[in-house]
C-alpha cells in the first residue's frame, strides 16, 4: 500500500484535472470550450513535470503549448468559420461503439502491463538542470538539433505556402 | 515519491482518450487537439523514466524537447492545410473529406 505523502496527493490533483480536462475535450460541444479546455490540460501535464521536478521541460511546456499552440488553435477555429460550416450526417452508432471497444481494450491491456510491472525504483530523484539539457543537446545530439532546425524552418515555410491565397 | 507507474498509467489513459477522440471527432480542429493529447501523454512517459525511472538521467528530457518541436511543426502545418481545405471545399468535416477513398 502506498502511503499518502504530499508528493502523491498533488500528482492526484493534477492527474484528475489532466484526465477529466482531456474528456472534456472529447464531449464539450462548443469548440472554443474544447481548445480552453486542452489549454487547462497541457497546464496540469506541465505541473506534473514540475513535480516529477523537471522544470526547464515544465517552461517550455507553458510556453510552447499553453501559449502559443492554444492561440494557434484559436486562429485556426477562427479562421474556418465553424458557425457556417454545415455538418453532414452523423457518424453511425457502430463506429463509435467499436472505436470505444478497440481503445478500451487497449487501454486495458497497456494498464494490466503497466501496473503489472515490477520497475526498481530510483534510490533518489534525478533533477536535470537546463544546464545538463543543454550540454547534451548542443554536444551528443547536436546532429538533432539541426535537424530539428531544419524542420521548423521547413514546417514554417510550408505553412505560409499553404494557408496563403493563390496568387491572382 | 510517487511510482513511476502512476506516470505511465496516467500517459496511457491520456492516450487512449486523445485515439477515442481521433477515431470518432468529426471537427479537424479537435482531431489535431487530440493528436496534441496523444503526443503529450508520451512526454509524460518520457519525463517520468527520465526523472524517477530504474536508470534515472537527462535523455529523456532531452527526447521530450525534440518531441514538443514536431509537436509544434506539425501543428502549424495541420492548421495551415485545414485553412486551404476550408478555402477550397468550404468544409472541415472529417467525412467530407473523401476525394481519395476507395
Amino acid at each position: 500500500m502506498i502511503e499518502l505523502n504530499t508528493q502523491l496527493v498533488f500528482f492526484l490533483i493534477l492527474a484528475i484535472i489532466a484526465i477529466a480536462c482531456a474528456v472534456m475535450v472529447i464531449i464539450l460541444k462548443k469548440i472554443s470550450h474544447r481548445v480552453l479546455s486542452m489549454a487547462f490540460c497541457f497546464f496540469a501535464i506541465a505541473g506534473l513535470y514540475f513535480l516529477l521536478r523537471a522544470e526547464f521541460i515544465g517552461i517550455i511546456q507553458i510556453m510552447v503549448y499553453v501559449g502559443a499552440l492554444s492561440i494557434l488553435f484559436i486562429f485556426g477555429m477562427m479562421m474556418t468559420d465553424h458557425k457556417s460550416v454545415g455538418f453532414g450526417p452523423e457518424r453511425k452508432k457502430i463506429h463509435k461503439v467499436l472505436s470505444f471497444i478497440g481503445v478500451g481494450t487497449l487501454l486495458g491491456f497497456m494498464l494490466y502491463g503497466i501496473l503489472g510491472m515490477n520497475l526498481q525504483p530510483s534510490d533518489e530523484q534525478f533533477i536535470g538542470s537546463a544546464e545538463a539539457i543543454g550540454i547534451q543537446v548542443y554536444g551528443h545530439y547536436v546532429i538533432a538539433l539541426q535537424a530539428a532546425g531544419i524542420l521548423l524552418l521547413a514546417a514554417l515555410i510550408g505553412a505560409i505556402v499553404l494557408a496563403r491565397k493563390e496568387a491572382e | 515519491m510517487v511510482p513511476v507507474e502512476l506516470f505511465l498509467a496516467l500517459g496511457a489513459i491520456l492516450f487512449c482518450i486523445g485515439l477515442y477522440g481521433v477515431l470518432t471527432r468529426r471537427h479537424l480542429v479537435i482531431v489535431l487537439v487530440c493528436i496534441e493529447l496523444m503526443l503529450n501523454s508520451v512526454n509524460i512517459n518520457l519525463i517520468a523514466f527520465s526523472s524517477i525511472g530504474p536508470f534515472a538521467n537527462i535523455t529523456g528530457q532531452v527526447f521530450t524537447l525534440f518531441v514538443i518541436t514536431l509537436a509544434a511543426a506539425e501543428a502549424a502545418v495541420g492548421l495551415a492545410i485545414l485553412i486551404a481545405l476550408y478555402r477550397n471545399r468550404e468544409s472541415i468535416d472529417a467525412i467530407k473529406q473523401d476525394l481519395l477513398r476507395w
